[in-house]
């Protein structure tokens, strides 16, 4: 029992040390919240037509590239922060992809490293789950309408491109975390960073079509740092 | 002892010996007429060595006497009296009842070449010409670098990246594409005879040597003369060969006239015809010790000695390199004419593996890939490198892909084997809809599913699902094993998924492979000839009527066109299937060919009209001369009988591919009508058979026509000189209901056996008389 908990010790002790000789090690964590907001007029957003199994694809589906809220704030961006340390905390619930109506629901998914995703198929059609990897392993797999669940693994962090070659207008994007610190924009292009330690932090965006952009930001404890993104079309 | 010292015993070991000798001792095999030659020369020299003197032919004949006439040799007199008869007979009704064959060609191996030619408007004495590239000495690595890149953008598709007229296209040409590695072709030439036969092509060759029926275009108009010089040093660069010098006196022109024979009929025994061939091999590869083994998808036969990078290195830029580039990226300088595109080392993503989706390829499959090639692409497979250099270049391919090949592939497991049977091909439909392969694939799996339009590569570039009914063009081999295996593993970078997690059971991929393999014929036998049928009455006109199954198939590769533009260097058409009859008064075609849409021209989405010609030498020349295959040419018009799924079916008249006029009015002669079904297409085309107007087509029975196919598949772009074509063929109108094949052999039966009885009975009266 002693011994364990020398090792526990141990254990902490480096992580301390090693935390505070990162950057975003501090104690005392703040929050960062803020928006992404789209620069310029925004494109009308594109519709494609379902040339295929229409009884459980519908007719037509908005492409979810771009998606511009009211007051140009911009959906499914990604917002982290650059170098931030940590295992990501388990979710809650097992992380969903769903591909009800054959679309990727949610279209951007956040999944800590190493975590279990469920991937859904009711649409009682054959859809593929046709990963872009370069860290993880590129999977194509079937999931015909039988196959109402696959799991898959992702193991090391990076932005996945996911398709299904069936329906060719299926996209999505599986990100995973290197750390806790990740957030996804909502309809109006905000995102709450929690817990995040006090200190000067880079903070980086990435939006699948507008691309990448950091800003720095200084965390203090208890208040909220605001930071505001324009991504402008490339 | 005294059977040996018998003279019958001896002449009949001799011929014995010598049949085998010239029937399996020559290879590649003789082609029949030449053999028959050699046994007739041999049987007459050894009937003038046992008849030299009297006591030799004394010997030779007392046991044919014996036979005759001893009482002890009874047996085997009536043995003899009954055998001989019915050899004859069976004889004579293969005879009767033959197929027709193509007749033979005589042709020039090297034709004399012109004393001079023009080029571009200048005159070029070939007698004496030399290369004018030679004497800038410090250059020829370059000019030969330079070369390789003309000839693998312009004259692999047909001649090979070997070298050896075994290119993707090779298989639809007779006669085939030279094989510039065999010591009778360049090795015996001189460079300005090189210079001439790409200049000038197939048209520029004496009419003296016809019919030569040559396909190979005339290069003039597309490469410079001095490119020219340079592919042909790179021909015997590549080679090791060294061209023949003009002599001092020049009197000594290419090598005099050499006559070769070249039977269409026996071209399979002579040249690799597709089926036999390394390409597009339908017969299952031996996948059993190299990749798929049993239970596990790796065979316990590979032996984990792994090669040497480096040397692997220099065996890549002298072979593979042109195509799958420097970097190893796949992006050599033939890459952007090459669908499926020459696989992108840099990723890791291998089609054909036996390793679970996402997971890299085990050596063993990178090995066999480069033995086997990929059926239906321009890879072929590299068996002409020694085993050692191909484990070579495994170990340098791995170098591309940064560390990715660190990790341990990890290996799929094939679910038990489940032979094909009723219930399998039952259950495997059942799955086969089930897992939707129709999607991409056709509910005939003829690669015309809905999706079909939308795939793209993991690189981005368009491609095609599989058109299954064509097991011989399946990219990891054609057996039930290998389909299995593609869908247990999926094909990695391509659209198609690994299915092993996605089935009810196991097992089922099995079932679906058997159904898959259900779905097409298990090879294709090419035609060499196109037999017309006789019929009674009226012919239909409707493709999809009964009628036309009961026809025999007659099934015609075709190519792509490359020398003008646009060219065509991935063609959609690979094949026509042709079914052939005529009536009193008419002749008709009925073509069927694979098409994954029907389509309309439409310059927004950059499509055309499908269309289909059959062509025909407008004056069927004397003897086998026939118009450049290419829609003719200047002296040699065609005619062609077509059909678009714009315009329905016409005729048109042409002295070259860019030279074709539209017949108008009462000129078009023909009818037809087609349908479009499950990624097909059946036509029906129909014409008077002529003879009136001497300037008209004509299709007399028993006569020896031409006949040559066009296709267009106006979805992939294809239109004006973009299509596919295939060699010229001969065409024959059957006679009509012929019973040969029972009236013959019966007779011969019985003339046989009264002659048999004749010289019996004449030798007993003059034995027993004196």
């Amino acid at each position: 029992m002693r011994q364990w908990l020398s090792v526990l010790c141990c254990l902490a002790l480096a992580a301390a040390v090693l935390g505070g000789t990162s950057q975003v090690g501090a104690q005392g964590g703040g929050s960062i919240v803020g928006e992404v907001k789209f620069s310029g007029t925004p494109p009308a957003p594109k519709v494609v037509k379902v040339n295929k199994d229409n009884q459980a694809c519908g007719d037509e589906k908005k492409s979810e590239e771009l998606v511009v809220g009211a007051n140009k704030g911009i959906k499914n961006a990604v917002v982290s922060v650059v170098g931030a340390k940590g295992p990501a905390p388990k979710p809650a619930q097992k992380p969903l992809l769903d591909q009800k109506g054959c679309q990727f629901q949610p279209h951007v998914l956040l999944l800590p490293a190493g975590a279990e995703v469920d991937i859904q198929n009711p649409d009682g059609v054959l859809h593929n789950i046709h990963t872009f990897s370069t860290a993880n392993p590129s999977i194509n797999k079937a999931q015909p309408k039988f196959k109402k669940v696959m799991t898959e693994k992702f193991e090391k962090p990076e932005i996945i491109k996911v398709q299904c070659d069936a329906h060719s207008w299926m996209l999505g994007w599986v990100v995973v975390q290197a750390h806790p610190h990740y957030a996804v924009t909502d309809e109006g292009g905000a995102f709450k960073l929690d817990n995040v330690p006090a200190g000067k932090h880079k903070v980086e965006v990435w939006h699948e079509t507008l691309g990448k952009m950091t800003q720095e930001v200084e965390v203090k404890a208890g208040a909220p740092a605001k930071v505001t993104f324009e991504l402008a079309k490339k | 002892m005294s059977v040996f010292r018998s003279k019958f015993f001896q002449a009949v070991l001799i011929l014995v010996v010598v049949f085998l000798l010239f029937r399996f001792g020559i290879r590649p095999a003789a082609p029949w007429s030449v053999f028959t030659l050699y046994m007739f020369v041999a049987l007459i020299a050894v009937l003038v060595y046992v008849s030299s003197n009297g006591d030799s032919w004394r010997s030779f004949v007392a046991p044919i006497r014996a036979t005759v006439l001893d009482d002890s040799k009874r047996p085997i007199r009536l043995v003899l009296m009954v055998l001989l008869p019915l050899l004859f007979g069976y004889y004579a009704y293969t005879q009767a009842a033959a197929r027709i064959e193509a007749p033979a060609e005589l042709r020039a191996i090297h034709p004399a070449p012109p004393a001079s030619i023009s080029f571009r408007g200048k005159t070029l004495d070939v007698q004496g010409l030399e290369n004018p590239l030679r004497k800038d000495a410090p250059n020829l690595k370059k000019y030969v670098a330079e070369g390789a890149v003309i000839y693998i953008k312009n004259c692999m598709y047909c001649h090979g990246d070997n070298l050896d007229g075994n290119g993707h296209f090779a298989h639809v040409f007779n006669p085939p594409p030279a094989n510039f590695t065999d010591p009778g072709t360049i090795a015996m030439l001189q460079e300005a005879f090189l210079f001439w036969r790409i200049a000038k092509g197939g048209p520029g060759l004496p009419k003296e040597s016809a019919p030569w029926n040559s396909v190979m275009p005339a290069w003039e108009d597309r490469l410079s003369e001095e490119d020219i010089w340079k592919v042909i040093m790179y021909l015997y660069d590549a080679t090791g060969y060294q061209p023949r010098r003009w002599e001092s006196h020049a009197s000594a022109g290419p090598s005099p006239l050499t006559l070769t024979l070249s039977p269409r009929g026996e071209r399979e025994t002579s040249a690799p015809s597709p089926p036999q061939g390394k390409r597009g091999s339908p017969t299952p590869s031996p996948s059993k010790g190299e990749g798929v083994g049993e239970g596990g998808l790796v065979g316990a036969a590979w032996a984990q000695t792994t090669g040497d990078p480096a040397q692997g290195k220099l065996i890549y830029e002298k072979k593979c390199l042109l195509c799958h580039g420097e970097k190893g990226d796949g992006n050599g300088p033939a890459a952007p004419l090459l669908d499926p595109r020459p696989r992108d080392f840099t990723k890791g993503k291998y089609k054909i593996r036996t390793s679970a989706s996402g997971r890299l390829p085990t050596d063993a499959d990178l090995f066999r890939i480069i033995a086997e090639g990929m059926p239906g692409t321009s890879m072929p497979g590299w068996k002409v490198l020694p085993e050692k250099d191909r484990r070579d270049l495994v170990a340098y391919l791995k170098t591309f892909a940064g560390d990715a090949f660190k990790e341990a592939p990890k290996v799929s497991d094939l679910p038990k084997e489940v032979a094909s049977s009723k219930e399998s091909l039952a259950r495997g439909k059942e799955m086969f809809e089930a897992i939707e392969c129709n999607k991409c694939h056709g509910n005939a799996g003829r690669g015309d599913g809905p999706s079909m339009p939308e795939l793209k590569d993991d690189w981005g570039n368009p491609v095609r699902p599989a058109n299954l009914t064509k097991s011989w063009t399946f990219r990891g081999g054609a057996s039930a094993r290998e389909v299995a295996a593609r869908l247990v593993t999926g094909l990695m970078g391509t659209p198609m998924p690994s299915f092993i997690d996605s089935v009810e059971k196991p097992e089922d991929v099995w079932h679906v492979a058997n159904y898959v393999k259900s779905l097409g014929p298990e090879k294709m036998d090419f035609a060499t000839i196109l037999p017309v049928r006789a019929v009674q009455g009226e012919i239909p006109d409707d493709p999809a009527a009964k009628f036309w199954e009961g026809q025999p198939p007659h099934h015609f590769p075709l190519a792509g066109q490359v020398i003008a533009d646009p060219r065509n260097f991935n063609p959609s058409v690979d094949m026509v299937t042709v079914r052939a009859v005529y009536s009193e008064s008419e002749i008709a075609f009925h073509v069927t060919w694979d098409d994954p849409t029907p389509s309309k021209p439409d310059p927004k989405a950059k499509t055309f009209a499908d269309q289909v010609a059959l062509q025909f030498a407008t004056r069927p020349g004397e003897g086998n001369e026939r118009p450049y295959v290419l829609a003719g040419d200047g002296s040699n018009p065609v005619t062609l009988l077509r059909w678009s799924s714009e315009g329905g079916v016409g005729e048109a008249s042409a002295t070259g591919i860019a030279k074709i006029t539209p017949r108008t009015g009462e000129a078009v002669k023909a009818k037809g009508k087609a349908v479009f079904a499950d990624g097909q297409y059946r036509l029906v085309i129909k014409r008077p058979r002529g003879g009136a107007d001497p300037n008209d087509l004509a299709f007399p029975v028993g006569r020896f026509l031409s006949v040559a196919f066009m296709a267009w598949d106006g979805g992939a772009g294809e239109g004006g000189a973009k299509m596919s074509f295939s060699s010229w063929y001969y065409l024959r109108l059957e006679e009509p209901g012929s019973n040969k094949p029972y009236i013959i052999p019966p007779l011969v039966v019985l003339v046989t056996a009264a002659l048999e009885l004749l010289v019996i009975r004449g030798a007993r009266r003059r034995t027993h008389g004196g």
